[in-house]
């Protein structure tokens, strides 16, 4: 009750200045959890289509609520090599990690009027590696490649302490042609060739 | 007077009984397995210098038994129905065989027995009916010209026995064939006189013979071979008479490793030996049974039933459609047993359907077999048609040799086909000495693909017919673009059809 009533408060104070006019520079780490557009690819491969990413980067505040964000971020999961017949999929025992390290940059918004509670959102684009290694692979069989993305986010940040604060962060990204390149992918199976996908995150701000 | 004659009626009467019980002995004698060891096997090597072999040929002329059809009733018809129908064409009905859903009817040595079939066919209460065709071993072995184990390397199994090596004993492989050199013993046979083609000279009987049998060195092991039959002879005791079902058997899973012979395919899956073809031999030494339609059917079922998941079938022939085997290659496949077949020999003889192969586009979870040679192209043998649908390595020694046949285990042929030196000089065959011999035919082809299909079955593509397209998904495309009469969907590509799908390669 008590921890609850501190964070109403927390929320809803007012805040000594409202951050309009000064250059901050933060730094943050982030965790949440991704649904990949690619479903039934990932599903069948990996035995999920969502999956937990760890990211961090820096967030610039700019004059006039501006923001810029870099982050960088990453997913890997080990499932196994398939064969998909009609609606059966045969799982083969070899396997398979995919690691997905996008790089994002991101400008937005931030609607900051001097409530403790700060919502944003923003848009930009990203680099999308994509590294797929199996068991008894060559050299060629494996894949490691990037692709352009874009994205949009929103979420709101509120301040726990003068140089801690924290946000709450949906973002929904496409990445389009990176998938079902190859006969030997699932994703061409399911005609499935977007890397992209909706993303929920908790951040840790690290700054004023 | 009364008297002298009830006593003359009861001595003919004893004489016919002593009579009737020294026949039956006489035929029990045949096929007698009277030692359960015999002298270890002779290993001859790889016999790589001999001339080449005339095909065995078959000592009977006609496609079919006489005297005697398989018929199949619809459900639901009563036996006085049956019996009805079966007057038309003077025929009675046998004790239905085991392992079978079908009736063998006795009819008139002297009948044509497809004609007759063909009658009742015609009758709503029958489902089919269909002589009892002869069925044959599908290779060529002639041409001469030789090469060693070429096939593994056409096939990139070096690297596919990297992600599954050999398979494992929980995967049991049936060979219905002429039976497999699979364990030791030494039978008695009674023999016949014989001629090896119509017309031919005449081979004296030899009395009563004891064959001595070894299991193939290079084949047999601790555990190897499990629920063994011989429907030929009605055991359990599949002696090959033969070395067809030996050699096929070895491709599928000769010993690798070892330090001996040769390797096979998937080298630790389990054989159960079904014997559904007779040779000459077993003619000679008066099989009960040949290998018919009825009998390749019953061999089938028993395979499945008694826990195979791949069946190969090396066999195969010509003649009318035989419905009494796609019924039983459809059981199969529905109790979960993939089935390869051989696509046949006959395409410079006429190229006629194989009437087993052909059912393959029609059943999911059978494969009709075509045959390649070292040269990556249709041999000359291998049958075309719509229901080839794999190609694997046959062998043609037409070119490279006899370097071009597929080689395998089996027996030292100077022992068993001694009825080549002519009636004279033939003497009882020895089936206990080996030698590693090159075969040519689609069916050497057939049992890389049943090979083939216990590994994926072992690698978790367990349906028949996830497995047939496994391989055609993945077959490397040969002649024109798609999939054509000659190869069907192209060369089987083991290792592709292993490593499956990843997420985008």
């Amino acid at each position: 009750m008590g921890a609850c009533v501190t964070t109403i408060c927390l929320v809803f104070s007012t805040p000594t200045q409202a951050q309009t006019r000064e250059i901050s520079v933060r730094g943050f780490a982030d965790v949440g959890s991704t649904i990949f557009r690619a479903e039934k690819s990932f599903t069948a491969v990996l035995g999920s289509d969502r999956g937990t990413v760890f990211g961090g980067g820096i967030d610039a505040v700019l004059p006039q609520r501006i923001f810029l964000n870099l982050r960088a971020s990453r997913f890997r999961r080990t499932g196994e090599r398939v064969f998909l017949f009609g609606d059966e999929r045969f799982g083969l025992g070899i396997p398979l990690t995919v690691t997905v390290t996008p790089v994002e940059l991101t400008g937005g918004y931030r609607f900051d009027y001097g409530s403790r509670l700060v919502p944003y959102a923003g848009a930009g684009l990203g680099w999308h590696g994509y590294r797929e290694a199996s068991q008894f692979a060559d050299g060629s069989e494996n894949i490691d490649d990037h692709f352009v993305g874009y994205h949009v986010v929103a979420g709101a940040e509120v301040r726990l302490a003068r140089w801690v604060g924290a946000a709450v962060e949906g973002q929904w990204a496409t990445v389009p042609d990176a998938l079902g390149g190859d006969s030997n992918g699932a994703s061409r199976e399911f005609e499935e060739s977007n890397l992209g996908g909706a993303a929920v995150r908790l951040k840790l701000i690290i700054g004023r | 007077m009364r008297g002298r004659a009830y006593v003359a009626c009861a001595a003919v009467a004893i004489w016919l009984a002593w009579a009737a019980a020294q026949h039956a002995q006489v035929q029990s004698l045949s096929g007698l397995l009277v030692s359960e060891v015999a002298l270890p096997a002779i290993d001859r090597g790889v016999r790589d210098t001999d001339p080449p072999r005339p095909p065995r040929s078959d000592p009977e002329a006609e496609p079919f038994v006489r005297g005697s059809i398989i018929v199949k009733f619809r459900p639901g018809t009563s036996p006085e129905a049956q019996r009805a129908l079966l007057a038309q064409v003077d025929g009675r009905q046998e004790r239905q065989p085991s392992d079978a859903d079908f009736d063998i009817v006795t009819i008139d040595a002297g009948t044509d027995p497809q004609a007759a079939a063909d009658s009742l066919e015609a009758q709503p209460d029958v489902e089919y009916a269909q002589a009892r065709y002869r069925v044959y071993p599908r290779f060529v072995p002639d041409d001469p010209l030789y090469a060693r184990q070429w096939n593994y390397p056409a096939l990139d199994m070096e690297r596919a026995w990297d992600i599954n090596p050999g398979a494992t004993p929980a995967i049991t492989v049936a060979v219905l064939d002429t039976g497999v050199a699979y364990r030791s013993g030494i039978m008695r046979y009674q023999t016949r006189p014989f001629r090896l083609s119509p017309g031919g000279p005449l081979f004296p009987s030899l009395g009563t013979v004891e064959v001595p049998f070894a299991g193939a060195p290079d084949l047999a092991g601790a555990d190897r071979f499990v629920a063994p039959r011989d429907f030929i002879w009605e055991t359990t005791t599949p002696f090959d008479l033969d070395g067809h079902g030996t050699h096929v058997a070895g491709t599928i899973g000769q010993l690798t490793n070892n330090s001996l012979g040769t390797a096979g395919f998937a080298f630790n899956v389990r054989i159960m030996p079904v014997k559904v073809i007779g040779s000459v031999w077993d003619a000679v030494f008066r099989s009960p049974q040949q290998g018919t339609d009825d009998i390749v059917a019953r061999g089938i079922r028993y395979a499945v039933d008694n826990g195979a998941k791949v069946l190969n079938l090396s066999i195969g022939r010509f003649g009318p459609p035989a419905p009494v085997l796609q019924d039983a290659i459809a059981y199969a496949v529905s109790r979960g047993a993939f089935v390869a077949v051989a696509a046949g020999n006959d395409f410079e003889t006429g190229n006629r359907v194989e009437r087993i192969a052909e059912f393959a586009p029609r059943i999911d979870g059978m494969v009709a077999v075509g045959a390649t040679g070292r040269d990556r192209q249709r041999t000359f043998y291998s049958n075309t048609g719509s229901y080839v649908e794999l190609v694997a390595p046959g062998g043609n020694m037409r070119i490279g040799g006899l370097d071009g046949g597929i080689l395998q285990q089996t027996f030292d042929f100077d022992l068993v086909d001694t009825y080549l030196r002519g009636p004279a000089q033939y003497r009882a065959p020895r089936f206990d000495s080996f030698s590693f011999e090159f075969f040519q035919g689609t069916s050497m082809a057939s049992p890389h693909v049943a090979g083939f299909a216990a590994l994926l079955m072992q690698q978790g593509i367990t349906s028949p017919a996830a497995i047939e397209a496994a391989m055609k998904r993945y077959a490397s495309d040969l002649g024109p673009l798609g999939r054509d009469d000659e190869y069907g969907h192209g060369l089987i590509n083991p290792r592709a059809s292993l490593r499956g799908l990843g997420l985008v390669k």
